[in-house]
C-alpha cells in the first residue's frame, strides 16, 4: 500500500484550525518521549508545564497577566505577517514603548493625575510605532530587509535601556540598584480584580484583539493587508500601494508592542528595571502563528503560550527543571504546527495499485 | 599608538571576526542554492554549548569542534526536513530554529555557568610567534586558520567544481536544474547541513576561542549579523572575509577607544555593545544604495520547489 501527497484545489480550513490543536497535543506527547530520552521527568515536565497551571486556580491570575501582553503583541505581528511583512523586532519596540511611558512617568512623577495613564498609553504607542518606522523607512526608500533591521534593532534596545537605568534615570534612593524609582500611584494600572494581581492591562488585551479582528475581517484596511500579503500582483492590479502596506503593518504591529510595553512596565513591573525585556516580543511570533494570524486564533494561542510560562516556573519549583524548558516545548509547537501546514494544502491519497487491463 | 597595542589590536579583532565569518560561509552556501535559513543563530547556540559540554568533559578542544559541526548538522537537519521535504514556510521554520537553539542550550548548559575550561592554544609552536609581528601571522589557534582557508574552499567549491556549478544551478533556477535531472531537493539538503555544520563550529569559537566558560544566549546575535553579511558581501566569499574583519574591528572599538584615553572613551559601555547592531543596520544601508547588491541575489532564495511534472 502507498501513500502519496495529493493538493488540494484550495486550502483545507478544517486543518487550518485542526493543526494547531494537533500540535500542542503532539507536543504533549512527543515532548515527554523525547524529554524522558534525555534524562529528564518527561511526564512529570508536560504536566506541570500543560496542566498544573490549568488545575490550580490560584494560578489564574499569573495566566491572565502574561497572557495579556502576548495577546496584544501577536495581534499586531498576526496583522504584519498577514500582509507578508516580517517584523521580527516586537521585542526592542516594545522596549521602547515601555521606555517612552517610563519617560512620561517620571517626568510627571508628584505632578500627575488622571490624564497621566492615558498620556503614558499614547507615549507607549508612539515609542513602539517609532521604533518600527526605521524598518519600514529602509524598506520602503531602500529595499533594506526588514527581518534583519527590527532584529537589530532590538539589540541595541536593551543596551538603551541598561544605559538609561545605570546612569540619568537611575533612582538616587534605590540604594544603588540599577533602576528607576517605583511609578507614582496615578502611574501604575489599577487592579482590577481585588486580592489578585489582574490588572486593567487583561481585559484591554481582549479588547484589543476583538477590535482587530473587526477591523481585519470588516475594513478597507484589512482586505488590503490580506490581499498585499496573499496575492501581490493582484493588489497591484486592484491600486493598493505596497509601500503603504508596508508603513501601515509595521507601524500597527510596532505600535501595539509599545502599548503592551506600557502596561507591562505600569502593570506588573512598577518601574524600569534591566530585567523588562522578557522575551514576549519573540514568543509574540509563535502566539501569532499559532493563532493562524486571526485575532480570535491569537488570544487562544496567547493563552496556550501563557500557559507554558506560568507552568515553566511552576517545573522549577516542583521538579527542579529549569525554566528554558519552556522555550523548548515553545519551538516544539512551532515546528509541529510548521509540519502540519503541509495537510492544509495537501491531502494525503492512498494509491490502489490498478489491475491490469484486459485486452 | 605603541607597537604592541597594535598588534593586540588586530589579533583580537580577527578573533572576533572568525565566528562571524565562518557561520557566514556556511549560509552564503545554503543561500547560493536557493534556501534562506534564518536559524544561524539557533545553531550556533547548539554548537556552542556542544563545545563547551565536550571540552570541558574530556578536554580535547578538536573533538568538541567535530562534534559542535555534527550537533550543527543535526540542528540544521530539523529546517532541512521541515523545509525541504515538507515545503514549510523558510522564514518561520528559521526563526523557529533560533527559538528551539536558544531554549535547547539553556536547557542542556544548566550547571555549567561559571565552570571555566581552557582555550585552545594556538596552532603554531611557540618559538615561531616570539616577535610580536610574527605573532600577527602565526599567533591564532586552529580556528582562525580554519576560517581562512575556508574562504578559498568556497570561492574555489563554487566557482571551479562541478558539484559548485550545480548547486549554483539549483539556487538559480530549481526547475530547469530539476528537468535536467539533478535531485533540487538532495542537493539542498546538503548545502543545508554543510550551513549546520560551519554554524556548529562557529558556535563553538564562542567557549573555545573568545571566552573560556558557558553563558546563555552567548553568540549575542552574531548568527544574525553572519546573515546580514551574506547579503552585505553580496553571496561573495571574500567580500564575505573583508566584511567580518569590519565587524571584528567595529566589536574591538572599545578596546582601543579606551586605551587610547581620548574622547572616545566618554563614550558609554552600552553605546558600545550596542555599536555592532546597529553597525549591521548601517551597512545594509549603504549596500542598498549600491544598485547591484539585490540582484546579485540567487534567484530561488527562500522560494520552496514544488517540481512541476
Amino acid at each position: 500500500m502507498q501513500y502519496r501527497l495529493e493538493k488540494r484545489r484550495e486550502p483545507s480550513r478544517f486543518m487550518l484550525y485542526a493543526t494547531p490543536v494537533a500540535a500542542v497535543a503532539l507536543t504533549m506527547v512527543i515532548g515527554a518521549i523525547i524529554f524522558s530520552a534525555i534524562g529528564f521527568n518527561g511526564i512529570g515536565a508536560v504536566r506541570e508545564i500543560f496542566l498544573t497551571p490549568l488545575t490550580n486556580a490560584y494560578k489564574w491570575q499569573d495566566l491572565g497577566v502574561k497572557a495579556a501582553p502576548l495577546i496584544i503583541i501577536g495581534v499586531g505581528l498576526s496583522i504584519a505577517y498577514r500582509a507578508n511583512v516580517w517584523n521580527i523586532g516586537a521585542e526592542g519596540q516594545y522596549i521602547m514603548g515601555g521606555l517612552a511611558a517610563t519617560w512620561v512617568a517620571l517626568a510627571s512623577h508628584g505632578m500627575g493625575g488622571w490624564w497621566t495613564l492615558p498620556v503614558m498609553m499614547i507615549a507607549g504607542v508612539l515609542g513602539g510605532a517609532a521604533y518600527a518606522a526605521i524598518p519600514a523607512l529602509l524598506k520602503t526608500r531602500l529595499n533594506v530587509n526588514e527581518i534583519l533591521t527590527s532584529l537589530m534593532l532590538t539589540y541595541a534596545s536593551v543596551q538603551l535601556i541598561y544605559y538609561l537605568v545605570r546612569a540619568p534615570w537611575k533612582d538616587p534612593m534605590g540604594m544603588g540598584f540599577p533602576q528607576t524609582r517605583r511609578f507614582a500611584s496615578e502611574a501604575l494600572l489599577p487592579n482590577i480584580i481585588p486580592g489578585t494581581i489582574v490588572h486593567a492591562g487583561v481585559p484591554i488585551a481582549i479588547i484589543v484583539a476583538l477590535i482587530a479582528w473587526f477591523i481585519m475581517s470588516r475594513s478597507v484596511f484589512g482586505y488590503q493587508m490580506r490581499v498585499v500579503g496573499a496575492a501581490p500582483h493582484a493588489a497591484r492590479y486592484g491600486g493598493f500601494s505596497e509601500n503603504k502596506t508596508i508603513w501601515l503593518a509595521l507601524l500597527v504591529s510596532g505600535g501595539l508592542a509599545g502599548f503592551a510595553g506600557m502596561l507591562e512596565v505600569a502593570g506588573p513591573f512598577q518601574r524600569m528595571v534591566p530585567g523588562f525585556p522578557t522575551n514576549y516580543g519573540f514568543t509574540a511570533i509563535i502566539v501569532a502563528f499559532l493563532g493562524r494570524l486571526n485575532p480570535f486564533g491569537v488570544i487562544f494561542a496567547g493563552i496556550v503560550m501563557a500557559i507554558t510560562f506560568v507552568g515553566g516556573e511552576v517545573a522549577q519549583t516542583t521538579i527542579g527543571l529549569s525554566n528554558s524548558a519552556t522555550g523548548v516545548f515553545q519551538a516544539m509547537m512551532l515546528f509541529f504546527l510548521l509540519a502540519g501546514d503541509i495537510l492544509v494544502r495537501y491531502r494525503i491519497k492512498r494509491v490502489v495499485p490498478q489491475p491490469e487491463a484486459r485486452a | 599608538m605603541s607597537l604592541e597595542l597594535t598588534i593586540a589590536i588586530i589579533v583580537t579583532v580577527v578573533g572576533a571576526s572568525t565566528p562571524i565569518l565562518i557561520a557566514a560561509l556556511g549560509e552564503l552556501v545554503v543561500e547560493k542554492s536557493g534556501v534562506l535559513n534564518l536559524g544561524v543563530e539557533g545553531m550556533m547556540l547548539v554548537g556552542a554549548i556542544t563545545g563547551f559540554v565536550i571540552v570541558f568533559a574530556t578536554g580535547n578542544h578538536y573533538l568538541a569542534i567535530l562534534l559542535a559541526a555534527a550537533a550543527g548538522v543535526a540542528t540544521s537537519m530539523i529546517f532541512g526536513f521541515l523545509t525541504l521535504s515538507l515545503s514549510a514556510n523558510q522564514t518561520a521554520t528559521g526563526l523557529a530554529l533560533t527559538i528551539f537553539g536558544t531554549g535547547f542550550s539553556a536547557l542542556a548548559g544548566q550547571g555549567y555557568s561559571a565552570r571555566p575550561v581552557t582555550l585552545l592554544g594556538p596552532l603554531f609552536p611557540a618559538e615561531l610567534a616570539t616577535h610580536p609581528l610574527w605573532r600577527v601571522l602565526f599567533g591564532y589557534s586552529a580556528l582562525v586558520y580554519f576560517a581562512f582557508a575556508m574562504v578559498f574552499a568556497v570561492w574555489w567549491f563554487l566557482r571551479r567544481t562541478r558539484a559548485g556549478l550545480i548547486l549554483r544551478a539549483v539556487g538559480e533556477n530549481d526547475q530547469s536544474a530539476h528537468s535536467i535531472g539533478y535531485s533540487v531537493v538532495g542537493v539542498r539538503y546538503a548545502a543545508v547541513a554543510f550551513g549546520g555544520a560551519m554554524a556548529g563550529i562557529a558556535g563553538a569559537c564562542f567557549p573555545l576561542l573568545l571566552t573560556p566558560q558557558w553563558a546563555e544566549r552567548m553568540t549575542a546575535g552574531r548568527g544574525w549579523i553572519a546573515v546580514a553579511l551574506v547579503v552585505f558581501a553580496s553571496w561573495k566569499p571574500f567580500r564575505l572575509l573583508a566584511g567580518a574583519y569590519l565587524f571584528g574591528l567595529v566589536m574591538t572599538m572599545e578596546l582601543y577607544a579606551k586605551a587610547s584615553g581620548g574622547p572616545l572613551s566618554a563614550i558609554p559601555a552600552e553605546l558600545w555593545a550596542a555599536m555592532p547592531y546597529l553597525a549591521t543596520v548601517v551597512v545594509l544601508v549603504l549596500i542598498s544604495i549600491r544598485r547591484d547588491a539585490s540582484t546579485n541575489a540567487p534567484a530561488c532564495l527562500g522560494r520552496p520547489f514544488l517540481p512541476s511534472n
